[in-house]
C-alpha cells in the first residue's frame, strides 16, 4: 500500500499526473450570477444548428543564419468550418500566411537583398535581442503567435458578419481579443488553458473541484488593456477525480450581457455534448472539442510540407552529407 | 469529366504497376467491380501528356480518425444508444483498392501515377477490357455478353468470338448455386447473342444442347416474359429479344416404343419433337461407353472389335453348325445362345474359350449389351437406326436440343458419347454443315467429375476441351460447384462465368486469387448478374444480362402441360400424321387393329427411316409381311481413339 492511500482514506481525492498551464495575468472577477460562486448541474442539451468552428495554427523554424542573425520561416493559418445537418464540417472561411521573420537592419546587405527578393512577405523585427539567441527566439515565437491571433481575429470578424440568423460561432481560445467578437450575441470562446486565475478562496475551490456535468456561476472578466469585458464560467466535461484538477475543465467566454447569464446552463449543456467524439489522439483531448480539433487537423494537412513536422519530432542527430 | 477520386500511395501501401489505392467522397457511385480510369497530368481525365491507367475496384475500406474503438465507448459513456448522439461526425475515408486492367502506353510498364480518378465511360470500358482490338477491327468478332452497370454506367461488354469459339481459345464454363446463379439462363442468352453476332467471316454456327434437367430446355422456341428493362438491355446489346427461330428437338421414345420420353408432349408442341432411336449397330459402336463405366478390359474391347468386324451385319458361321446374320438385339441374343450352347455340347463344358475369347468375357459383353436394350428401351430399339440427328445437314444458327432428362444414366452416357463423337468426326471431315458447334452440357459435374472412375464420357469431354477449339467443337459447361468438375475440363475453358456462389465453394483453393470483397460480392450476387473472366480481360468483370428470350422450362410445362401417354394406336397415328398430314387416323387404326405391336413398331421405324412420299401406302406395304430390318449397309463407325486421362495434356 502506498502512503497516499492513507490520505485518500482520510478524505482526500486520488489524483494522477498534473497539467501545468503557462501562468498568465488574470484580473479578479466579479460574479454576475449569484453572490457566491455556485455549481449547477447542466440540463438536457439542445444543440444549435448550424454551428461554425474557428481554429488556427502556427509554425515556424529557423532556416538560415546570417552570422548570428537567425532568419525564420513562419506560417500561420486559420479556418472556419460549418457543421451541416449530417454532422460533417465544411470550410467556409480560410486564410493562411507564409512569411519570413528577420531583423532586416542587422543583416548583411547581400543576404538581406536575397531575402527581400525571394520572399514577398517579410516581417522585420527589432535587432536588440539578436545576440541573446534564446530570448530572440522567444520574441520570434511571440511574433508568430501575434500574427496568428490577428488572423484568427480577422477571420472571426468576417465569419460573424456572415453568420446565419441562428448560427453560432465557437472559437478556440479567448473571445475578448476583438471588441466586435466579444460583443457578438452568438459567439463563444472555449478556453482550455487555465494559467490565468480569476477566482479565490471558496469560489476557487468550488471551480477547481467542479464535478463532471456541472458549471459554475457566471462571472465577468476584464482582460488586459485591449480586451473587452466578457462573461465567463467553468464547465467540467470529464470527471477529474483520479486525474488532476484541470482535467476536462473548460472556461467559456460569451458576451457581457444578461442573456449570457440566462443561457449559461443551456449553452453548457450543448458544449457538454461536444465531448464526443473524442478528440484523440490529441494529448489534451479531455478539453479539446472534436470540431475544433478537426479544424486544426484540416489546417495541418494543408500546411506547407517543410513546416508540417514539429521540430521536437525531428532527429537531432548530425546529418550526413549525401 | 469530373474526378471522383484521387490515387494515394504511402510507403506501406504504394501504387504498383498492377495495383493502386484511391479515395473518394463518402457518398460515391464507386463499388466493388467498378471500372475506373486514372489520368496522369492533363485535365478532365484525358491524360494529355501522361499515362492513362484503367483498373477495376477489388476492395474497399472505410475508416475514421478514431484512434481506438475504446474512444468511441468512452465518448458514448458505454451506452450504445448514445453513440450516435455526437453532434459532429468524425472525419471518414472511403478508400479503395483497384487492380490494373490496362495501362497506356503499355511500355515501359510503370507504377500507376498518383493522378485523379474518373468513372469509366463506354469508350473507357472498351479500352480497359481490350475490346477495342476485336470491336473496331476490319473483321469484328465481338459477342455481347452483358452490360457493365457499376458506378451508374450501362456499357456493353463483349467477348471475342475467336477466344470463345476458337481457334485462339474456346469453351465456356459457368458455375454457381442452384436457382440464383442463372447458369442455364445465361447460356440461353449467350446462345441468342452468338447467333445474332457470330461474324459472317467465321461461317456457320449451331448449338447442341443436352437437356438433362426436367423441362429446362424444352421451350427454346417459345417466347418468355420479358420486362421493359430486359427489352432495353436487349436493345442496348443489339440482340433480338426473340426466342430461337430454328430449334430441333429430339427425345427418345418411352418403353412402349411409340410415346415420346419428354415433357414437351402438349398436343400443340409435340409435333415438333423428333424421336431419337438407335439400333444395335449404334450401340455396339459405342460399347466402350457401357464397359468403361466401371471397368476397363482389354479383352472385352478385343471381343467387341470381333463382333463389329466379323459378326454384325454379316453372314457368320459360329462353327457349331449355325449361320447367323446379326442385325438386332434379338439376333444378338440368339447368336450368344448358340455359341454358349455349342461350347457346352461339343466341348462338354471343358473348353472355356471360343476363337481366343474367354467365355467370361463374352458373357460380360453380352450382359452389358442386352442390359442396355432393356434399361434404355425406347432409345435403343431392335429395329436399327430409325431416327437420328442430321449429321450431314446441320443448319446455321439452329439449336438442336436432345432431351435425355428421363433417360437412364447409362443411356445418357451413350447419347453423349455418340452425339459428341459424331459431331467431332463430321467437323473433322468438314461435313457437318456448320463451321462451329457449341455443345451445352448442364450438370457437368455429373459427366466430368473431378474424382471417380475415368469414364469414356469424361475422357471425351476432356478431349473436346483440349482439342475442340481447332475443330470448332466448343463446350459450354455448367455446374453448381466448379471444384467438383475435372480440373482440366474447367481449366481449358477460355471463358469462365460465375453467378451467385456458395461461400464454402469460394473457400476452396480455386478462388484464392479473389479478394475478400470480390468473394463476398460473388456470395451475394443478385439474379441476373455474373462475374466473367475472359482472355482479354486481365481481371474478372461483373456484368448484368437480360432474362433469356425464351420460355422458362418451369413456365413451359405450366403453359403447355404435358399430355398423358396416349394409347398405342393413337401414338402410332400421331407419329404417322407428323410425317404426313394427309394420313387419316381411322385408316391407320383399322390397319393395325389386329397386328402384333412389335410388327407395328417395326413398320413405323421403317417409315421414319425411309420418309416415303406416301406415308400411309408405305406403312401398309411394310406392315404387310414381317418387316426385315434393313440390311446394314453403312460402314460402321469405330469409336475414335481417345488418349487416356493423364495430367499431361499431350
Ligand atoms: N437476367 C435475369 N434477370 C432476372 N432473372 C433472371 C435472369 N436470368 C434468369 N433469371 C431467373 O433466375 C432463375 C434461375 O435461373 P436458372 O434456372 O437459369 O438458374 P440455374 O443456375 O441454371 O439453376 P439450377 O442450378 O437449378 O439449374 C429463373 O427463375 C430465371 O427466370
Ligand atoms: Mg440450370
Amino acid at each position: 500500500m502506498t502512503w497516499w492511500r492513507a490520505l485518500v482514506d482520510a478524505g482526500a481525492v486520488p489524483g494522477r499526473g498534473s497539467t501545468r498551464d503557462e501562468v498568465e495575468a488574470g484580473a479578479r472577477a466579479d460574479l454576475v450570477e449569484e453572490n457566491e460562486l455556485q455549481t449547477h448541474p447542466i440540463p438536457e442539451p439542445r444543440i444549435p444548428d448550424p454551428v461554425s468552428f474557428l481554429n488556427g495554427i502556427e509554425r515556424w523554424s529557423v532556416v538560415a543564419y546570417d552570422g548570428v542573425v537567425q532568419v525564420v520561416n513562419a506560417y500561420v493559418a486559420a479556418a472556419v468550418r460549418r457543421r451541416d445537418a449530417t454532422g460533417g464540417l465544411h470550410t467556409t472561411f480560410e486564410r493562411s500566411r507564409g512569411f519570413a521573420i528577420a531583423p532586416l537592419d542587422r543583416m548583411t546587405p547581400m543576404v538581406r537583398q536575397a531575402l527581400e527578393q525571394s520572399v514577398a512577405d517579410v516581417e522585420s523585427v527589432p535587432s536588440e535581442l539578436v545576440e541573446q539567441p534564446a530570448r530572440y527566439l522567444e520574441m520570434i515565437e511571440a511574433t508568430v503567435r501575434r500574427a496568428r491571433a490577428r488572423m484568427e481575429r480577422e477571420l472571426a470578424e468576417e465569419a460573424l458578419d456572415d453568420l446565419a440568423a441562428d448560427e453560432w460561432l465557437v472559437i478556440d481560445g479567448l473571445l475578448s481579443r476583438s471588441p466586435d467578437v466579444a460583443r457578438h450575441p452568438r459567439a463563444l470562446g472555449v478556453i482550455k488553458s487555465h494559467g490565468a486565475q480569476f477566482l479565490e478562496g471558496r469560489g476557487l475551490e468550488r471551480a477547481l473541484t467542479l464535478p463532471a456535468g456541472y458549471r459554475t456561476s457566471v462571472f465577468a472578466v476584464r482582460g488586459g488593456h485591449t480586451r473587452t469585458e466578457v462573461y465567463s464560467w467553468y464547465l467540467r466535461l470529464w470527471p477529474w477525480e483520479g486525474n488532476d484538477l484541470l482535467y476536462g475543465l473548460l472556461r467559456i467566454e460569451a458576451r457581457a450581457h444578461p442573456d449570457t447569464v440566462a443561457r449559461a446552463s443551456a449553452l453548457s449543456a450543448w458544449l457538454w455534448t461536444e465531448r464526443a467524439p473524442l478528440a484523440t489522439p490529441a494529448t489534451r483531448w479531455d478539453r479539446l472539442l472534436y470540431p475544433l480539433h478537426h479544424v486544426e487537423e484540416y489546417l495541418k494537412a494543408r500546411a506547407p510540407r517543410d513546416l508540417q513536422q514539429r521540430a521536437s519530432r525531428m532527429s537531432r542527430l548530425p546529418r550526413l552529407a549525401s | 469529366m469530373t474526378a471522383i477520386g484521387k490515387v494515394v500511395a504511402t510507403e506501406l501501401k504504394p501504387a504498383t504497376p498492377h495495383q493502386f489505392h484511391f479515395w473518394t467522397a463518402t457518398d460515391t457511385s464507386v463499388g466493388i467491380g467498378a471500372i475506373v480510369k486514372v489520368a496522369e497530368g492533363g485535365t478532365g481525365g484525358t491524360g494529355d501528356g501522361g499515362r492513362v491507367v484503367y483498373g477495376v475496384v477489388t476492395e474497399g475500406f472505410a475508416y475514421s480518425d478514431l484512434a481506438t474503438p475504446l474512444h468511441d465507448v468512452v465518448g458514448a459513456e458505454g451506452d450504445p444508444t448514445r453513440a450516435d448522439e455526437a453532434p459532429t461526425a468524425r472525419q471518414q475515408i472511403r478508400y479503395w483498392t483497384a487492380a490494373v486492367l490496362r495501362q497506356t502506353p503499355e511500355e515501359p510498364l510503370q507504377p500507376v501515377p498518383l493522378g485523379q480518378v474518373y468513372v469509366a465511360d463506354d469508350a473507357d470500358v472498351a479500352q480497359a477490357l481490350r475490346m477495342d482490338t476485336f470491336l473496331f477491327s476490319a473483321t469484328p468478332t465481338a459477342i455481347p455478353v452483358g452490360l457493365y452497370t457499376s458506378a451508374g454506367r450501362d456499357s456493353p461488354v463483349y467477348l471475342d468470338a475467336d477466344f470463345l469459339l476458337g481457334p485462339e481459345a474456346a469453351h465456356l464454363n459457368i458455375s454457381g448455386v442452384s436457382g440464383l446463379a442463372t447458369k442455364t439462363s445465361a447460356v440461353e442468352f449467350l446462345l441468342a447473342s452468338i447467333f445474332a453476332h457470330f461474324p459472317a467471316h467465321k461461317g456457320r454456327v449451331a448449338a447442341v444442347c443436352f437437356n438433362v434437367k426436367g423441362p429446362d430446355l424444352c421451350f427454346l422456341d417459345q417466347p418468355g416474359d420479358l420486362s421493359d428493362e430486359d427489352r432495353r438491355r436487349y436493345e442496348r446489346l443489339e440482340v433480338p429479344s426473340e426466342p430461337f427461330q430454328r430449334v430441333r428437338l429430339y427425345a427418345p421414345l418411352k418403353a412402349d416404343g411409340v410415346n415420346l420420353n419428354t415433357l414437351r408432349t402438349h398436343p400443340d408442341l409435340v409435333g415438333d419433337v423428333e424421336p431419337l432411336t438407335w439400333g444395335l449397330q449404334e450401340v455396339v459402336d459405342y460399347a466402350e461407353v457401357l464397359l468403361n463405366r466401371d471397368d476397363i478390359d482389354a479383352k472385352a474391347d478385343a471381343f467387341i472389335d470381333f463382333l463389329r468386324d466379323r459378326v454384325l451385319g454379316r453372314t457368320f458361321d459360329d462353327g457349331f453348325g449355325t449361320t447367323h446374320r446379326v442385325q438386332t438385339f434379338a439376333d444378338l441374343d440368339r447368336f450368344f445362345r448358340a455359341v454358349f450352347d455349342g461350347l457346352e455340347i461339343t466341348a462338354g463344358g471343358r473348353s472355356d474359350t471360343w476363337r481366343t475369347h474367354h467365355i467370361a468375357t463374352m458373357r460380360k459383353v453380352r450382359n452389358r449389351l442386352l442390359n442396355i436394350s432393356t434399361r434404355c428401351k425406347g432409345l435403343v430399339t431392335d429395329d436399327g437406326p430409325s431416327s437420328d440427328l442430321p449429321w450431314n445437314g446441320f443448319e446455321d444458327r439452329t439449336v438442336y436440343v436432345i432431351d435425355i432428362a428421363n433417360v437412364d444414366p447409362l443411356g445418357q452416357d451413350l447419347v453423349f458419347a455418340r452425339v459428341v463423337s459424331r459431331l467431332r468426326e463430321q467437323l473433322e471431315r468438314r461435313e457437318l454443315g456448320v463451321d462451329a458447334v457449341i455443345v451445352f452440357v448442364d450438370e457437368l459435374n455429373k459427366y466430368a467429375p473431378g474424382d471417380g472412375p475415368e469414364t469414356y464420357v469424361k475422357k471425351m469431354l476432356l478431349d473436346i476441351s483440349e482439342r475442340g477449339r481447332y475443330l470448332g467443337l466448343v463446350l459450354f459447361g455448367a455446374e453448381q460447384f466448379r471444384s467438383q468438375v475435372h480440373r482440366r475440363v474447367v481449366g481449358n475453358a477460355g471463358t469462365q462465368v460465375f453467378g451467385r456462389m456458395d461461400m464454402d465453394e469460394l473457400a476452396t483453393p480455386g478462388y484464392q486469387v479473389l479478394t475478400p470483397a470480390t468473394k463476398s460480392k460473388l456470395a451475394t450476387l443478385p439474379i441476373g448478374e455474373l462475374m466473367i473472366r475472359h482472355p482479354h480481360f486481365t481481371q474478372p468483370i461483373f456484368v448484368r444480362f437480360p432474362k433469356p428470350p425464351v420460355l422458362r422450362g418451369r413456365d413451359g410445362v405450366e403453359r403447355f402441360p404435358p399430355a398423358a401417354d396416349v394409347p398405342f394406336e393413337d401414338a402410332v397415328v400421331r407419329q404417322l400424321v407428323r410425317l404426313d398430314r394427309r394420313v387419316r387416323p381411322n385408316q391407320v387404326k383399322d390397319l393395325i387393329a389386329d397386328r402384333e405391336q412389335d410388327d407395328v413398331r417395326r413398320a413405323l421405324a421403317a417409315v421414319r427411316r425411309t420418309r416415303p412420299d406416301d406415308v400411309l401406302a408405305y406403312f401398309r406395304k411394310v406392315l404387310g409381311a414381317r418387316v426385315e430390318p434393313e440390311a446394314l449397309l453403312r460402314e460402321h463407325h469405330a469409336v475414335p481413339p481417345l488418349n487416356p486421362i493423364s495430367d499431361e495434356p499431350y
